[in-house]
């Protein structure tokens, strides 16, 4: 997993999986390299082959912590099982989500 | 080349076996993911099935008690040409499985498993155990596979995966005998609850089922009383033993597993680490059960409880047989309240009924028209309580000149009081010589009667009047009745004419007394049963025996019929009563000159 800072967005590419058993350890990572200077967050899902409801906790707690700064969290090309648990639990309302 | 190849002909199964890790779930997905693949499923029945697997796993590891923490997670995995079959068995305390869910609020960061579980699974069942828990995932295959190659690169992996799949199949066909079982119990007793409608038979042979089907070594069966207050045992296994009533209005429920399961509504489990309490009736079945408490409710309602058991040594029951046991009690508890409530509309169309024929029965006794006495005038009024007492009046003319006039009240209600009225009705009016001697009549009457009235401790109070017209003279005699009250335009004040004697079907010898008058010019007279003076109105105040002296005393004296005297009288009593309703039946016979 790779995190860089691009001006006002942390751009977060390379993750595999978003899942019960690291999913408190991504959430924490990201949160931690969010400068104070940034408001959205960027996450590049299209390597990622696998979210379960953890992964989702670990994006909503990131995307409540860029509405503090009126910012927002974007996903980037989810693969189509990561994008069939977005829609099943409807939040792809609530990201952006940017397929290329 | 492979070594082995055949096609599948039966279904394929896998079982694994998982650390309790969280980190340990991805890499078991990914075996059940290879193996679905393998097995034909297309990629989004994979997709399905792993995440609904992922999120049981985590939830199994991560709500494991501390028991369960060093317990690894089974996992099977059954693959037909129809379905595919995920279950895992935990080691946690479990929890009630929600019979809907709802996605929750998007800003909570937990609570989204069971929803995911839920919409990508087609059946999903959680059944419960004391520690053990088996979640049932099944999803429907889209399409029939072809008929597929399995391979093994070795005979030994062969062998272990037809050992695999033995287990799988010996545990589901288990299972499976059992619904089979289950089933064809209920479907048993039902067929015979048609016939015989006997509750406890029928409770009794379905919980003996249950037991057999269980293995299980006794049973105790509680239903609620009416009021709420009290589990009264209904059926149980063991005759030897008489189980108690037990109180639910105590203070705590620490001395009986059953109260204790009826108070906080869950299951409750005893075995040797968790012994029935000390002073627990259960223990006279068998001081070393093992077993649960099941409380049953329909809807909020609590109607009973279970308690099945098995003798030490042995094992709590699974979790399977646990399901068993609340299929049979919630079915039982449903039969139960339809064959109550039934029973109670029968039973009160039944009364409904008794009522009518009792009414019918005491109209039959009335007379349809007062016999003429020459010089005077004669009215009889009747009125019947809801619950129709055993009140009526007759008049026996004798000669020309004289008349029995007879009131009579049988303490009692309903058909059984009707019934004795007509008996007393018919036995004074079989010697028609002795009607003016009243006193004999009532000495008589009461020697006949005493046997079958004290039989079913009833009695009845009578008041005999002996008309003699000719010569202007009264003769009456009393059975422990009201007064009579005698009216004459010579005197200021209201007879009571109130001679001794005891109610009929007391003593089997009594006498009576005669007592004379003269009978004045514009005499009334009034005879009338305590349905009258205990009259209530709104505040509760009987009407009283001084009120209808008054009422008698203030009639004015111009030669009124004794038809327009009833008339005034039945108004006077429906004004005082306003809408009261009759507690006891009200009749009178009014005499005038």
């Amino acid at each position: 997993m790779k995190v860089q800072s691009q001006g006002e967005t942390l751009s977060v590419t390379g993750v595999k999986e978003l899942g019960a058993a690291n999913s408190n350890n991504f959430r924490d990572m990201v949160k931690h390299a969010f400068g104070d200077g940034q408001r959205n967050i960027q996450i590049d899902l299209s390597q990622t082959t696998f979210v379960d409801s953890c992964g989702l906790g670990a994006l909503i707690s990131l995307h409540k912590a860029t509405c503090g700064r009126n910012g927002t969290v974007r996903l980037v090309n989810p693969t189509p099982p990561v994008q069939q648990i977005l829609e099943l639990t409807r939040m792809h309302r609530i990201f952006e989500i940017v397929s290329h | 080349m492979p070594l082995n190849s055949f096609p599948i002909s039966r279904p394929a199964t896998l079982r694994l076996a998982v650390r309790s890790d969280l980190g340990e779930v991805r890499p078991v997905a990914s075996i059940v993911r290879n193996f679905m693949k393998d097995q034909g499923f297309d990629d989004a029945e994979v997709q399905a099935a792993e995440l609904a697997f992922v999120e049981a796993c985590n939830n199994a590891i991560k709500y494991a008690g501390p028991r369960g923490a060093g317990e690894c997670v089974m996992v099977d995995v059954l693959c037909t040409e129809e379905n595919i079959e995920l279950r895992i068995t935990d080691n946690t305390d479990g929890f009630d499985w929600p019979e809907t869910v709802e996605l929750p609020d998007f800003e909570k960061e937990t609570g989204r498993g069971i929803f995911l579980i839920n919409t990508l699974m087609d059946r999903v069942s959680y059944l419960r155990g004391r520690g053990q828990n088996c979640l049932v995932m099944r999803k429907k295959r889209r399409l029939r596979s072809e008929a597929r190659h399995i391979e093994f690169s070795s005979l030994e992996e062969a062998s272990l995966r037809l050992t695999e799949s033995e287990q799988v199949i010996r545990d589901m066909a288990e299972e499976l005998s059992f619904c089979y079982e289950s089933l064809s119990a209920i479907f048993r007793c039902s067929s015979e609850l048609g016939k015989s409608n006997n509750l406890e038979e029928f409770a009794r042979r379905l919980l003996t089922d249950l037991a057999q089907i269980t293995s299980a070594d006794w049973f105790l069966f509680r239903l609620i009383n009416r009021d709420g207050t009290a589990l009264e045992p209904f059926s149980w296994s063991d005759p030897m033993v008489q189980p108690q009533a037990l109180s639910l209005t105590g203070e705590s429920f620490t001395g009986s597993v059953e109260v204790e399961a009826a108070c906080t509504r869950e299951d409750v489990w005893f075995d040797h680490l968790n012994p029935l309490p000390s002073q627990d009736f259960l223990r006279t079945i068998d001081v070393n059960s093992i077993g649960l408490v099941h409380p049953i409710f329909l809807g909020e309602r609590l109607i009973g409880t279970l308690t099945v058991a098995k003798s030490a040594p042995g094992t709590l029951f699974t979790a399977v047989q646990a399901n068993v046991v609340h299929t049979f009690a919630d079915f039982l508890a449903i039969q139960i309240v339809n064959a109550r409530f039934n029973e109670e509309q029968l039973r009160g169309s039944l009364v409904n009924r008794e009522l009518e024929i009792a009414k019918a029965i005491q109209r039959s006794l009335l007379p349809k028209s007062l016999p003429p006495l020459p010089g005077y005038d004669l009215a009889g009024f009747c009125e019947s309580a809801r619950q129709v007492g055993g009140d009526f009046y007759d008049v026996l003319k004798i000669g020309d000149d004289s008349a029995l006039l007879i009131i009579a009240d049988v303490m009692g209600k309903g058909v059984p009081a009707a019934m004795f009225a007509a008996i007393l009705r018919s036995l004074l009016r079989a010697v028609p010589e002795w009607t003016n001697q009243p006193a004999a009549l009532l000495a008589r009457v009461n020697r006949l009667l005493f046997e079958e009235l004290s039989g079913v401790d009833m009695f009845i109070t009578a008041q005999l009047v002996f008309i003699d017209g000719k010569e202007r003279k009264l003769t009456a005699a009393s059975a422990g009745h009201c007064p009579v009250l005698l009216w004459n335009s010579t005197e200021p004040e209201v007879k009571l004419i109130s001679p001794e004697g005891m109610p009929l079907g007391i003593l089997p010898d009594t006498t009576f007394t005669n007592q004379t008058e003269t009978l004045f010019a514009d005499s009334r007279l009034l005879l009338y049963t305590d349905g009258l003076t205990e009259a209530r109105n709104q505040k509760g105040e009987f009407y009283g025996q001084e009120r209808l002296v008054a009422w008698l005393k203030n009639q004015s004296n111009n030669g009124q019929s004794a038809e327009a005297l009833k008339e005034k009288l039945a108004g006077e009593l429906r004004s005082f009563q306003a809408n009261m309703s009759l507690n006891d039946d009200q009749t009178f016979l009014i005499m005038t000159e």
